[in-house]
C-alpha cells in the first residue's frame, strides 16, 4: 500500500525540472539517424543513414534496403566523411521518414508530392502548401557536429522551420548534448562514432572552441583496418556477405568454406555489396575485436622482458564464423587492428589512404584538447571524462582510455564516465537532448517561428552558440 | 517413514531417549488444516513436512475505485522569459481547471487572454553587467591597451557568456574596425590572415572588466553609500591582481605537466608530511602529557622517599606497572625504540630511489634530526648538540651524580627552602612577595632554566643574609634598649639612695640578668611583628 505509484498528476515536475511541450529530438549521425520524444529514454525512431536509390525511387526503410532483389539499387549516405551534412535533400527526406514514420502522425499525402518520391511535381506545390506539416505541433531540437558549417546549420533550421512547420526549433553540439546525457555540463568528451572521432571540452554546456579535435579513428576507420587485415591475412579471408549464400554447410576452423551462392539475374552494386559486407564487419567489430587494455600499449615491452604481443598471443582467442560457413581464430590480431586508435605506427596500412599520423590517435586529442582550455578548468575536466559513441563498445576501450590518460597525466585524478548500457553509450547525445527539450527552463531557449521569421536563418548562429 | 521405523532399522533402543517435549511443541502451532491441506500434512508423520503457506494474492488489483479515466488536455502556455510570446501545449490534467471552454466562437480570445506563465520563468535570471556611456568612458575608463571598440567587444562578449571567462576567452575574436566595408562578407578569411593585434590572456581580460566595473560601479554610487555586499565586490574587483594570477597559473601548469616520477615523490613527499604530522601531533600529546604529570599539585607533602635514585626507580616501575595498559605512556619511557626507521611507514618507502631520500633529509632540516637514514644504521646514536644548543638547552655535565642521585631542577631550587623551618621558609617567601616575585611553596618557577636557578639561589643566599642581618639589628636594639633601661634605672636608683650599698648592687645584677632574658623573647616577638608588617 506504501508503494502506490504517484498518479502523474501529481508527479512533482517542478522538482525534476521537466515540462513536457512534447518536442522532438533528432540526432543524425553517418551511421543512423535517431529520432523521439523529449523525456523518453531511448529514441523511438531509430534508422540507418543509408538509403537506396533505384532507378528513380528513393528507398528508406531497413527492410528494402537490404534486398538484393531490387533492381539497380545503389546505396548512398546524404552525409559526408566528416560526419555533417552534403546531400540535404536526401537528408530532408531521410530525416522526414525517419520522424513521420513513427512519432508523427504519418499523412500520406500524394505520392507525387510527399517527398519520398522524385521531385518534379513543381505544379502541385500549391496544393502541399496547404497540407499540415509533420511538425506542426512539436517543437524540433536537432543536434549537429562541433564543426557544422555556418550555412548547414542556417540550412537545418530553414527545413524545419519551412518544410516541416516547426513551432520551435533548436540546434544543440552533439557532444554537448552526450555530456548532459551522462549528467554534466562540464566534460571533456570523447565520442566515436562511425565516420569521425572527436574529442573536446565542454563547460557549462558550451563548446570551448579552441578544444575542438576531431580525427577518422572511428567506426569506419575500423572496419577499413578489419578489412585491411582480412585481406593480409594467411590464408586471406573472402569477405562475403549474407545476400550471396544461398545453403551452406560447417566446416572445422581454418578449413575452406563449403558454400553454394545465390544467384542473381541482375547486377548488384558495389555500393549495395559495400553495404552488406559493412554488416559482416560490423559483427566482427562488436564480437571479436577487443582493445589491448594491459600495462602500456601493445607493441612495447612487458616489465618483465616479454612483448605485451607475446602475452596477448598466450590469451585464448575467440572464433568469428563468416556468412559463408567459414570460421577461424583469432589471436592478437583481433587487438592489433585496433591499435592504431592508441599509437599510430601500429595502424595496418589501407590502401589509398594516408598513413594515420600520431595527431589523430587519440591520446594526442586529448593532449591537444586539453592544452586548449584555460587551466583552471583542466582538472574538472579530467574528472568529468564523458565517453559516448558507438565505437567506445569495442571491448577494453574505457580501461585502455584510462590508462592512456593516467600516463599522460600521473597528478592528476581521472574520472571516466562511460554509460554502461549499449543504448545509453550509442545514443548518448539524443539522450542528452531528450533531458534538454524536457526542461521547463529551456522552453526561454528555443528559436520561436516568429523569431526566424523577423530575423531569418541566421538567428540560429547567433543563438545557438 | 518415523523415528521408529529408522530406529528399528538402525538397530538402535527403542525410545532410547523420550522426546516428549519436541512433539509438544510441534502439536501445539500446527494449523488447523482442512480437506486436502491436512492429509498432505498427516503424509509428513511426526517428522512434519516444510509447506510454504499459499499466497493467494499476489498485487492487490488497483482498480478500487472505478471512476473514469481522468481527462488530459494539451494546454496552451506562454513563458514571460521570453520576449516573442511562444506558445508551447503541455498536457494537463483537465480538472485541474474547471469550466472547460466548450463555447469556440468568443472562448478563442478569452483562452488567449488567460493562457498561464511558465512556472519556470522565473528562473531567469541574469548576470548583471555595467554600462558605461561614451562620455563615461572618455573621462575614467581610458587604457593605454585597451581601444574603445575593443572594449565594448569584450563587454559584449560579458553580457553573451554571463562572465564564464574561460567561454569569453575561447571565443575572443577581436578584429579592430577596418575601414572596407566590402571585406565585411569575408570576415571570416579576413580573422584567419590578420593576425589579431594583441593576444590577450582570460587574466588581460579579467583585469580590464573587473577594472572598468569597478569604476563604473563608484560612478554611479560612492563607495560610501554601497552597502557592504556591493562594497565587497568593488573591493574584490578593485584589488584583482593579473600578475599574480598569471604567476598561480603557471604554477599550476608546471604542477599539471609533472611527469610520472614527479607524481610519484609528491605522493612520498604527501606522505612523509602526513606522517611528521602525526608525529607532531603525538609529541605534542606526549608533552602535555608531562607537563600534567608535572603539574599534579605536590600536595602529597612528603617527596623525600623519590629523591633518592632508588626512590625515584621505584616510582617509576609502580608507574609502569599501573598503567601499562596505556601504550603511549609506555612509549614515553622508552622514546628510544619509537625511531621513524621502525615506523609503520617505512616499508613503503623501500621502493623510492636515492634522490627521494634526499628530499627527504632536506626537508627534516639541516641539522639531521630524525634523519632516517642515520638513524636505521645506527639506532642508539645520538645527536650532538652544539656548544650554543646546550647552552640554550641548559645541559650541564657530571662526573657523577650526587648521593642524593638524579632530581629535577625545580627540587633542587627548592631545597634550601625546604629544608628551612616554617617560620623561615614564611619569612623568605614573604621576602620574595615583597620583591615581586610571586612565589609560594605550592606553585613553581615559571622558567626553570639553570640560570635562573642560579639566580634564584643567589636571591634566597641573599635573603638569608638579609634576615640574618636584620635579626642581629633587632638583637642589638634590643640589647641597646635593655641597657638603656638599666642605666636609667640605676641613674635612678642611685638617686634615691646616694650611700648604695654592696647588697642591693648584687641583687641588681641577677636582675639584669633576668631581663636580658627576656628581652630575648621580647626580641624575638618584636621580629615576629615586624615580620608580619612586612608581610603586609
Ligand atoms: N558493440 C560495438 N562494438 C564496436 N563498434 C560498434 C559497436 N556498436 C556500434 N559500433 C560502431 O559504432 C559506429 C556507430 O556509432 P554511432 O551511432 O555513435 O555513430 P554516428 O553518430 O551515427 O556517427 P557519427 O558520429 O560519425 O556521425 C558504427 O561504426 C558501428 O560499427
Ligand atoms: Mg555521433
Amino acid at each position: 500500500m506504501a508503494s502506490q505509484p504517484l498518479t502523474s498528476s501529481m508527479q512533482p515536475t517542478d522538482v525534476y525540472g521537466g515540462d513536457e511541450v512534447s518536442a522532438i529530438i533528432l540526432d543524425p549521425g553517418f551511421s543512423s539517424v535517431r529520432a523521439g520524444f523529449a523525456g523518453e529514454d531511448t529514441p523511438k525512431s531509430f534508422y540507418t543513414s543509408y538509403y537506396g536509390v533505384a532507378g528513380d525511387r528513393t528507398i528508406f526503410s531497413d527492410e528494402d534496403i537490404h534486398n538484393p532483389l531490387i533492381k539497380d539499387l545503389e546505396i548512398r549516405n546524404p552525409m559526408s566523411k566528416d560526419g555533417v551534412v552534403e546531400d540535404w535533400d536526401a537528408a530532408t527526406q531521410l530525416w522526414e521518414y525517419a520522424i513521420t514514420s513513427r512519432l508523427t502522425k504519418f499523412k500520406q499525402g500524394d505520392p507525387r508530392t510527399n517527398g519520398l518520391n522524385d521531385k518534379d511535381a513543381d505544379v502541385e506545390m500549391d496544393a502541399a502548401e496547404d497540407e499540415e506539416k509533420p511538425l506542426e505541433e512539436h517543437p524540433l531540437l536537432m543536434t549537429e557536429t562541433a564543426w557544422n558549417s555556418s550555412k548547414n546549420r542556417e540550412k537545418s533550421i530553414e527545413i524545419a522551420m519551412e518544410n516541416w512547420g516547426c513551432p520551435a526549433f533548436w540546434l544543440a553540439r552533439n557532444s554537448v548534448m552526450a555530456a548532459f546525457g551522462a549528467g554534466r555540463a562540464t566534460a571533456l568528451v570523447i565520442d566515436l562514432g562511425a565516420s569521425t572521432a572527436s574529442v573536446m571540452c565542454i563547460h557549462d554546456g558550451l563548446i570551448l572552441k579552441k578544444s575542438v579535435q576531431k580525427s577518422n579513428v572511428a567506426g569506419n576507420w575500423v572496419s577499413s583496418q578489419v578489412r585491411s587485415l582480412f585481406n593480409n591475412s594467411e590464408p586471406k579471408v573472402e569477405l562475403i556477405p549474407h545476400y550471396m549464400i544461398s545453403a551452406k554447410t560447417p566446416v572445422d576452423a581454418g578449413a575452406p568454406a563449403q558454400a553454394t551462392f545465390q544467384n542473381f539475374d541482375h547486377k548488384i552494386s558495389d555500393s549495395f555489396r559495400a553495404l552488406e559486407e559493412e554488416r559482416v564487419i560490423s559483427e566482427f567489430k562488436e564480437s571479436v575485436v577487443q582493445v589491448y587494455n594491459g600495462p602500456n600499449r601493445l607493441n612495447s615491452t612487458h616489465p618483465s622482458g616479454i612483448p605485451n604481443i607475446e602475452n596477448v598471443k598466450a590469451m585464448p582467442g575467440r572464433v568469428f564464423e563468416f556468412p559463408d560457413g567459414s570460421n577461424q581464430m583469432w589471436g592478437a590480431d583481433r587487438m592489433s587492428v585496433v591499435e592504431g586508435m592508441w599509437d599510430e605506427r601500429a595502424a595496418l596500412p589501407v590502401a589509398g589512404e594516408p598513413a594515420l599520423t600520431k595527431a589523430q590517435t587519440i591520446p594526442e586529442m586529448v593532449k591537444a584538447s586539453i592544452s586548449g582550455v584555460d587551466m583552471d578548468l583542466r582538472a574538472a575536466l579530467l574528472q568529468n571524462v564523458v565517453v559516448t559513441g558507438g565505437t567506445t563498445l569495442l571491448q577494453g576501450f574505457t580501461d585502455r582510455l584510462h590508462n592512456e590518460m593516467v600516463n599522460m597525466y600521473p597528478g592528476a585524478r581521472i574520472k571516466i564516465q562511460a554509460a554502461g548500457l549499449t543504448t545509453e553509450r550509442r545514443f548518448g547525445s539524443w539522450v542528452g537532448g531528450s533531458i534538454l527539450g524536457s526542461l521547463g527552463t529551456f522552453h526561454q531557449m528555443w528559436i520561436s517561428r516568429k523569431e526566424y521569421e523577423e530575423f531569418g536563418a541566421s538567428v540560429v548562429d547567433k543563438r545557438c552558440k | 517413514m518415523t523415528s521408529h521405523d529408522v530406529r528399528d532399522m538402525l538397530d538402535l533402543p527403542q525410545e532410547g531417549t523420550p522426546r516428549p517435549t519436541k512433539k509438544q511443541k510441534l502439536n501445539g502451532p500446527r494449523p488447523v488444516l482442512k480437506g486436502l491441506a491436512r492429509e498432505v500434512q498427516n503424509l509428513g508423520g511426526d517428522n512434519p513436512i516444510a509447506i510454504v503457506p499459499e499466497v493467494t494474492v499476489f498485487k492487490k488489483r488497483r482498480f478500487a475505485t472505478r471512476k473514469p479515466a481522468a481527462k488530459w488536455d494539451a494546454r496552451p502556455f506562454k513563458n514571460s522569459a521570453r520576449q516573442d510570446g511562444l506558445i508551447l501545449r503541455h498536457w494537463r490534467r483537465k480538472d485541474d481547471k474547471p469550466a472547460a471552454p466548450t463555447v469556440d466562437g468568443e472562448g478563442e480570445e478569452k483562452k488567449v487572454e488567460e493562457i498561464e506563465d511558465s512556472t519556470f520563468a522565473k528562473y531567469n535570471v541574469q548576470v548583471n553587467i555595467p554600462d558605461y556611456t561614451d562620455e563615461e568612458y572618455n573621462l575614467r575608463l581610458q587604457n593605454q591597451e585597451w581601444t574603445k571598440h575593443e572594449t565594448d567587444y569584450l563587454f559584449s562578449l560579458c553580457r553573451e557568456y554571463d562572465l564564464r571567462f574561460p567561454v569569453i576567452w575561447d571565443r575572443y575574436e577581436y578584429e579592430p574596425p577596418i575601414p572596407q566595408p566590402s571585406e565585411g562578407d569575408a570576415a571570416e578569411n579576413a580573422g584567419a590572415l590578420i593576425v589579431p593585434p594583441k593576444t590577450r590572456t582570460v587574466e588581460d581580460m579579467k583585469a580590464r572588466y573587473y577594472s572598468v566595473a569597478a569604476t563604473v560601479m563608484a560612478l554611479r554610487k560612492p563607495p560610501i553609500k554601497m552597502n557592504s555586499a556591493e562594497f565587497n565586490l568593488h573591493e574584490v574587483m578593485l584589488n584583482f591582481n593579473p600578475a599574480q594570477e598569471t604567476a598561480r597559473k603557471k604554477f599550476a601548469e608546471t604542477a599539471f605537466h609533472r611527469t610520472k616520477d614527479e607524481a610519484a615523490e609528491e605522493q612520498s613527499l604527501l606522505l612523509e608530511l602526513k606522517r611528521i604530522m602525526a608525529r607532531a601531533d603525538k609529541l605534542g600529546e606526549e608533552r602535555r602529557e608531562l607537563y600534567a604529570r608535572l603539574e599534579a599539585p605536590p600536595s602529597n607533602g612528603n617527596i623525600a622517599p623519590y629523591t633518592t635514585s632508588q626512590g625515584l626507580a621505584q616510582l617509576v616501575s609502580q608507574l609502569a606497572s599501573a598503567d601499562r595498559s596505556k601504550k603511549h605512556r609506555k612509549s614515553l619511557m622508552g622514546g628510544e625504540t619509537m625511531s621513524p626507521a621502525t615506523g609503520p611507514n617505512t616499508s613503503t618507502q623501500q621502493p623510492y630511489d636515492r634522490r627521494e631520500s634526499s628530499v627527504r633529509e632536506s626537508i627534516s632540516g639541516p641539522s639531521g634530526l630524525n634523519n632516517k637514514k642515520g638513524s636505521s644504521q645506527n639506532p642508539t646514536e645520538r645527536r650532538q648538540l652544539t656548544e650554543e644548543e646546550e647552552r640554550i638547552y641548559g645541559v650541564s655535565r657530571h662526573d657523577r651524580i650526587g648521593t642524593s642521585g638524579p632530581a629535577f631542577r625545580q627540587e633542587k631550587i627548592l631545597k634550601p627552602l625546604q629544608s628551612k623551618s616554617a617560620v623561615q621558609q614564611q619569612k623568605i617567601t614573604n621576602v620574595l612577595n615583597e620583591l615581586g616575585i610571586p612565589y609560594s611553596a605550592s606553585t613553581r618557577l615559571i622558567m626553570p632554566t639553570a640560570e635562573v636557578g642560579e639566580g634564584f639561589d643567589a636571591l634566597l643566599h641573599s635573603i638569608n643574609n638579609l634576615l640574618d642581618a636584620r635579626k642581629l639589628v633587632d638583637k642589638l636594639q634590643g640589647e641597646i634598649a635593655t641597657a638603656k633601661a638599666v642605666r636609667a634605672e640605676r641613674e635612678r636608683v642611685e638617686r634615691e639612695r646616694g650611700e648604695g650599698g654592696a647588697e642591693v648592687k648584687r641583687e641588681e645584677g641577677v636582675g639584669i640578668a633576668e631581663s636580658r632574658k627576656r628581652s630575648a623573647s621580647v626580641m624575638s616577638a618584636a621580629s615576629d611583628r615586624s615580620g608580619k608588617r612586612l608581610k603586609k
